[in-house]
């Protein structure tokens, strides 16, 4: 394979004036959608059910500490058949679709515009002022289905198709970047494209009210199988097997005052 | 008057740090919060940039636990002036509201809060604070059930239904929320201990058990809780003492009881206190002999009173 030698100067104003757009851009998208974000006002209900859930996980994994009775009263309270808290509470399930429901529409909408668009946009540009020649090549070896994908402009049979144009610099930087987003801007932080584009995939409609009626269901099970195993079965047994530790009981120094 | 810088010699980013740490610890030590904050408001307001607002909101609080109700009025001013639409400043005007007694109207400024704001939880907590205060205990015990099966996660609000509770006697109850706090907070002590003395109020053979289980749960959870030892103590002896149990739990009690005293001795040994030693164990002795006895009590009363001389 023969080895190509590039200009200099593609390394000066091709490669790093690419890293530099996209990262520009990307934490320009970042404050974008901050600006855009809409209000999530919590209902009551919603609230509530995520403490009793946070209740009930606490029970199943720290009810050894409290009394038998106790814990099985409290299971009782949430698993019984006819009336347990779980068994009774349906709340109700409406999968906002982004038809039906106007706020998540305009969700979707503005999650389109500052991600989507920018790249699109962006690409394009990349492609139209950087074409015409070789960018970099990419370290390991590819056959030669990838080189329309990645050789857009340059039209040489016999060129390897590691060696690659700017388009797909760009599209390498735009991935790549991520983990200096989430160093520079925090985690959660609205330039992280691919996450956004992993959620469309997972579920267009997280409806979050069916969640609840699942969650619940899930933490039936979960505390139906919860047995009770008393932590303080020994315990005097495993206290008196030493003396106490009463070190730096009485301190010597009294504070006086404020400082 | 001094200032508390020239007092104590400290700049005014100790001062600062210092308020920092009394309102990370939850510090209820009003006076010194006032003096300290009140000069740093007075002289170094620019110089605290935005940490000024949450400096106002804890100064004023602590204003109006020592009726400064000028201080707690200015500080008031300038939060209202500077967050017109606050929810939380809204809260403090109906605390100050409180504290002059006022408690119509501040019922009525924490209603409009709740209208708009459903699911705020501090207006909802100083309505239930108004009926504490009111000494209308009942009707507070029955909001704050409401409350609580709405935000069961509120451990604050669960203390607070177990003090209500052990005021009105109904011990139950307040073992209930004291053990869904030992839940979410497996590894406090205090917790256990409370628990513990709790059902040794509660009386009863199985009480008393879980008394000595969770006082020796609190010990081992921190070996220096003298009151959790001093409980294990008592209901070890009480256990042993009661007529109805069988000769093996009363031999196991006893054990348990003679091995609270010794420790209890090395306690206060570490205080080279040879007078409170002898009378630890004087008194120590005589309890055992006798059950639900004033002697162990008034024993352990001197005890503490020879200590507490010793410590000033």
């Amino acid at each position: 394979m023969p080895e190509l030698l590039l200009d200099s100067n593609i390394r000066l104003w091709v490669v790093l004036p690419i890293v530099f757009i996209t990262f520009l851009v990307g934490v320009i998208r970042h404050y974008v959608s901050i600006l855009l974000q809409s209000d999530k006002k919590l209902t009551l209900e919603q609230v509530s059910d995520s403490q009793v859930l946070i209740r009930s996980r606490v029970l199943r994994e720290n009810g050894k500490y409290i009394p038998k009775q106790s814990f099985l009263m409290r299971k009782f309270f949430f698993n019984n058949q006819e009336d347990g808290f779980f068994k009774k509470t349906k709340r109700k399930v409406v999968p906002p679709s982004p038809m039906t429901d106007p706020s998540m529409l305009t969700d979707m909408m503005k999650g389109n515009v500052t991600n989507v668009l920018p790249m699109i946009l962006i690409g394009g540009w990349i492609n139209w002022t950087f074409s015409g020649f070789v960018t970099t090549k990419v370290p390991f070896p590819l056959t030669l289905r990838f080189k329309p994908m990645l050789q857009q402009g340059i039209e040489l049979l016999s060129l390897d198709a590691s060696w690659v144009s700017s388009a797909s610099w760009y599209f390498l930087n735009v991935f790549g970047l991520r983990s200096m987003y989430s160093l520079i801007l925090g985690q959660d932080n609205g330039a992280d494209q691919s996450r956004i584009m992993q959620e469309q995939m997972s579920g267009a409609a997280m409806a979050m009210p069916a969640d609840t009626n699942k969650a619940f269901k899930a933490e039936w099970e979960a505390l139906e199988l919860t047995d009770h195993q008393w932590a303080l079965e020994n315990v005097e047994e495993d206290l008196m097997s030493k003396d106490l530790d009463l070190s730096g009981m009485f301190s010597k120094e009294l504070p006086t005052g404020i400082f | 008057m001094s200032s508390i810088s020239e007092l104590y010699d400290v700049s005014w980013e100790e001062m600062r740090d210092k308020l920092r740490k009394w309102r990370e610890e939850n510090f209820r030590n009003s006076e010194q919060i006032v003096d300290v904050g009140e000069e740093l408001i007075n002289e170094h307001a620019s110089k605290l940039g935005d940490d000024i607002w949450i400096i106002y909101e804890q100064v004023m609080i602590a204003a109006l636990d020592c009726s400064r109700d000028d201080l707690a009025w200015s500080c008031l001013q300038e939060l209202k002036r500077q967050f017109p639409d606050s929810h939380r400043v809204k809260r403090l005007a109906g605390m100050r509201l409180e504290a002059l007694e006022r408690y119509e109207d501040a019922n009525k400024l924490y209603d409009s809060i709740l209208q708009d704001d459903p699911t705020n939880t501090a207006a909802r907590k100083r309505k239930i604070s108004i009926l504490r205060a009111q000494g209308k205990s009942s009707e507070a015990i029955r909001e704050l059930n409401e409350y609580l099966e709405q935000f069961v996660g509120d451990q604050e609000a669960w203390h607070e239904l177990s003090e209500l509770y052990i005021n009105e006697h109904d011990y139950a109850k307040a073992a209930f929320c004291l053990e869904e706090l030992m839940m979410t907070n497996p590894h406090n002590h205090l917790y256990c201990e409370q628990y513990a003395e709790v059902k040794y109020t509660q009386g009863g053979l199985e009480n008393l058990e879980l008394a000595r289980k969770y006082f020796a749960q609190a010990l081992k959870l921190n070996n220096r809780n003298m009151r959790a030892l001093f409980g294990l103590y008592m209901s070890a002896s009480h256990i042993a003492a009661s007529p109805k149990v069988s000769a093996k739990v009363k031999k196991d009690n006893v054990k348990y009881a003679a091995w609270a005293t010794s420790q209890i001795s090395r306690a206060y040994q570490l205080q080279h206190l040879p007078a409170g030693v002898m009378l630890t164990s004087l008194a120590l002795s005589i309890s055992t002999k006798t059950p639900y006895t004033t002697a162990a009590s008034a024993g352990v009363a001197v005890v503490i009173e020879i200590h507490g001389r010793r410590q000033t």
